[in-house]
C-alpha cells in the first residue's frame, strides 16, 4: 500500500471514529452507547491492522488483534451483562442538556484541529488529520464522562477516551513498544471489571448511583 | 454558455421527477407493508388516490381568504422547480444559467413556508398546531442540509448540482474522503426529517399528536389537496435526487446518446431505490420521537455536519 493511500484509508477511519463519538454522545438510551462504542474499537482495530499493513511492524498486528477481541467484544458484553443484571432504566441521564453536550463536543472538535495546527510540525507517522482526531476524542471521552450521571455511561465515556488515546498514540509512533500497549489493554481490562463489581455491589447494597454520591461526606 | 444539459434535457427531468415522484412513496410504502408482513396497497396507490382527489369537488373553511385557493398550485410550482435543478439522467452544468443547491432549498423552504401559511390562513386548530411544528423543525433541518452542501461543494467549487454530481464523479467510497463521511451520516439522519418521515413525522397518521405535515393539510380538499400531496411527493423525490447527485457515483458527462440517457436514469433509480430502502427500513425499525426529542435527534446532524464542514476547512 502506498503512503497516500494509507493517508486517506486513516482519514476516512478518523471520521468514522468521530461519527461514533457523536452517536455515544447523543445516545438517549445506554444499549446505544454500548454498541456505538463497540463499533468505534472494532474502527480502532481496522486502523490499528491498516498501520501495521503499512509500517510492516508486527506489534500493531497484535494489538490490532487484542483490541478487536477484548474491546470491540468482551467489554462491551460485560456492560451488556452489567445492564441486564442491575435492570436500570434504559434511558440515560445527563448532567446537561444534551444539545449543550453537543455544542460542547463540536468546540472541542474545533479547538483540537486549531491546537495541532499550532503545535507546528510534528512527527507523525502518518500525517493527515489524525492527531487533531485523536485529540479529538479523547477530550470528547472526557466529556462524555462529565456530562453523565450514571456509572455505567461514565463507563462508556472512559473507553471511548481510551480509543482516542490509542488512537493518537497508534498514528503518531507508528506503534508503542509492545508491552506498554499490553499494559494499557490490561489496565482498561481490570478497571471496567471493578467497575462492574462496584456498580453492582454499590447498587445492590445502598441502591444508589454515582450521583448521589455527591451528598455522602465523612 | 456551454453546458451538458440543453433546455430540454432539463424539462424532462423535471416532467420524469413529477411522474414519478408518486411511485417513489408507493414503493416506500409497499416496502414498508413487506417487512412488516402486509400484503400493502399496490406501489401505483398513490397515482389512484391522485386521481380520485383531482375528480372530486372542493369544501372550504368560511374563515378562509382568497389567497388559500391559489396555495396548493404555488406549492406544487415552487417544488416542481425545485426538481429542474436536480440533476437526473446526465450529471454537468446546464446549457444555461438556472440555479444552484442554494435555490433548490430555498424553492423548498418557499413551498414549506406557503404551506404553512395556508394552514394558519384556514384557522382550524390542527393547522396551526402543525403549522407552527413545522416551522419549529424547519430552521433545524434546513440550515445542516445547507453545511452539507457546502462540505461537498467546497471540493468541487461550485454549488451547482450537475456540475457538483460531475465532480463526485464514477468512483464511490473508494474516493470519498473523511469528510464525505461525516457529511453523508448527517444527511442520513437528515432525510428522514425532510422527507416527513418516522422518527420525525408520521406520514401515515392524521392524530392530532404525532403529525407535522399532514396537520397543515387537513383543510384542503379535493384537487387542492391533490396538488398538495403531489407536491410532497415531488419534494420527496428532490430530496432523494439531491442526496443522490450529492454523494453517489454518477456517470462521467460525456456518455451521450440514448443509451447514455437511458443508462443514466437507470443508474438515477437504483440510487433512489437505495435510498428509498433506507427510509422504509428507518420507518420500520424506530418509532416516534416525542417532539421535544426532535432537536436532539437533529442535533446529531447537526454536530456531524459542522464536523464534516470543519475536516474540510481547517
Amino acid at each position: 500500500m502506498s503512503a497516500e493511500t494509507v493517508h486517506t484509508i486513516i482519514d476516512d477511519l478518523g471520521a468514522l471514529l468521530l461519527f461514533t463519538m457523536i452517536l455515544i454522545i447523543a445516545a438517549a438510551q445506554i444499549y446505544r452507547a454500548i454498541y456505538a462504542v463497540a463499533a468505534q474499537s472494532l474502527f480502532i482495530a481496522i486502523a490499528g491492522a491498516v498501520l501495521a499493513m503499512a509500517t510492516g511492524n508486527v506489534d500493531l498486528w497484535v494489538i490490532a488483534g487484542i483490541t478487536l477481541a477484548v474491546k470491540a467484544m468482551v467489554l462491551p458484553w460485560v456492560l451488556h451483562r452489567v445492564v441486564q443484571r442491575m435492570n436500570v432504566r434504559r434511558e440515560v441521564e445527563p448532567v446537561i442538556p444534551v444539545g449543550a453536550t453537543l455544542a460542547l463536543a463540536v468546540l472541542i472538535v474545533v479547538v483540537s484541529f486549531q491546537l495541532s495546527a499550532s503545535l507546528g510540525q510534528v512527527r507523525q507517522a502518518i500525517t493527515g488529520n489524525a492527531l487533531p482526531v485523536g485529540i479529538a476524542l479523547t477530550l470528547t471521552g472526557v466529556l462524555a464522562m462529565a456530562t453523565q450521571k450514571t456509572a455505567l455511561t461514565q463507563m462508556v465515556g472512559l473507553f471511548a477516551s481510551e480509543n482516542g488515546i490509542f488512537f493518537t498514540a497508534m498514528s503518531v509512533t507508528q506503534g508503542m513498544p509492545l508491552i506498554i500497549e499490553i499494559g494499557v489493554i490490561l489496565d482498561v481490562i481490570l478497571a471496567a471489571l471493578v467497575m462492574a463489581i462496584m456498580v453492582l455491589r454499590v447498587r445492590s447494597t445502598v441502591d444508589a448511583d454515582i450521583a448521589e454520591l455527591a451528598r455522602l461526606r465523612g | 454558455m456551454t453546458g451538458d444539459r440543453p433546455l430540454g434535457l432539463v424539462l424532462l427531468e423535471m416532467a420524469l421527477l413529477v411522474l414519478l415522484g408518486p411511485l417513489v412513496t408507493g414503493v416506500i410504502q409497499k416496502m414498508k407493508a413487506r417487512l412488516q408482513c402486509r400484503e400493502g396497497a399496490g406501489v401505483l396507490q398513490p397515482y389512484r388516490d391522485l386521481i380520485k382527489l383531482l375528480r372530486k369537488g372542493t369544501v372550504q373553511a368560511d374563515t378562509v381568504s382568497g389567497f388559500f385557493q391559489s396555495i396548493p398550485v404555488l406549492v406544487l410550482a415552487a417544488t416542481v422547480a425545485a426538481g429542474a435543478l436536480v440533476p437526473v439522467v446526465r450529471v454537468g452544468p446546464p446549457a444555461f444559467p438556472l440555479g444552484d443547491a442554494l435555490m433548490l432549498l430555498g424553492l423548498l423552504a418557499l413551498a414549506r413556508f406557503l404551506t404553512a401559511i395556508g394552514a394558519l390562513d384556514a384557522g382550524g386548530a390542527f393547522g396551526g398546531m402543525g403549522a407552527s411544528r413545522e416551522m419549529t423543525i424547519a430552521p433545524l433541518v434546513e440550515p445542516v442540509l445547507m453545511m452539507v452542501v457546502f462540505s461537498t461543494a467546497l471540493t468541487a467549487g461550485t454549488t451547482e448540482l450537475g456540475a457538483l454530481a460531475a465532480h463526485r464523479g464514477t468512483s464511490w467510497i473508494v474516493a470519498w474522503r473523511a469528510a464525505d463521511f461525516l457529511g453523508f451520516a448527517a444527511m442520513l439522519v437528515l432525510l428522514p426529517a425532510e422527507t416527513g418521515r418516522i422518527p420525525v413525522d408520521n406520514p401515515d397518521t392524521h392524530l392530532e399528536l404525532t403529525m407535522l405535515h399532514e396537520g397543515m393539510l387537513i383543510e384542503h380538499s379535493g384537487p387542492g389537496l391533490g396538488c398538495m400531496l403531489l407536491a410532497t411527493h415531488m419534494r420527496q423525490i428532490v430530496t432523494l435526487g439531491l442526496v443522490a447527485a450529492l454523494f453517489f457515483p454518477a456517470l462521467p458527462a460525456d456518455s451521450a446518446g440514448t443509451t447514455g440517457l437511458l443508462l443514466g436514469a437507470g443508474a438515477f433509480a437504483v440510487k433512489i431505490l437505495v435510498l428509498a430502502l433506507y427510509l422504509a427500513l428507518v420507518e420500520s425499525s424506530y418509532a416516534k420521537l416525542r417532539l421535544f426529542r426532535v432537536p436532539q435527534y437533529l442535533g446529531v446532524g447537526f454536530v456531524c455536519a459542522l464536523t464534516a464542514l470543519a475536516l474540510r476547512i481547517l
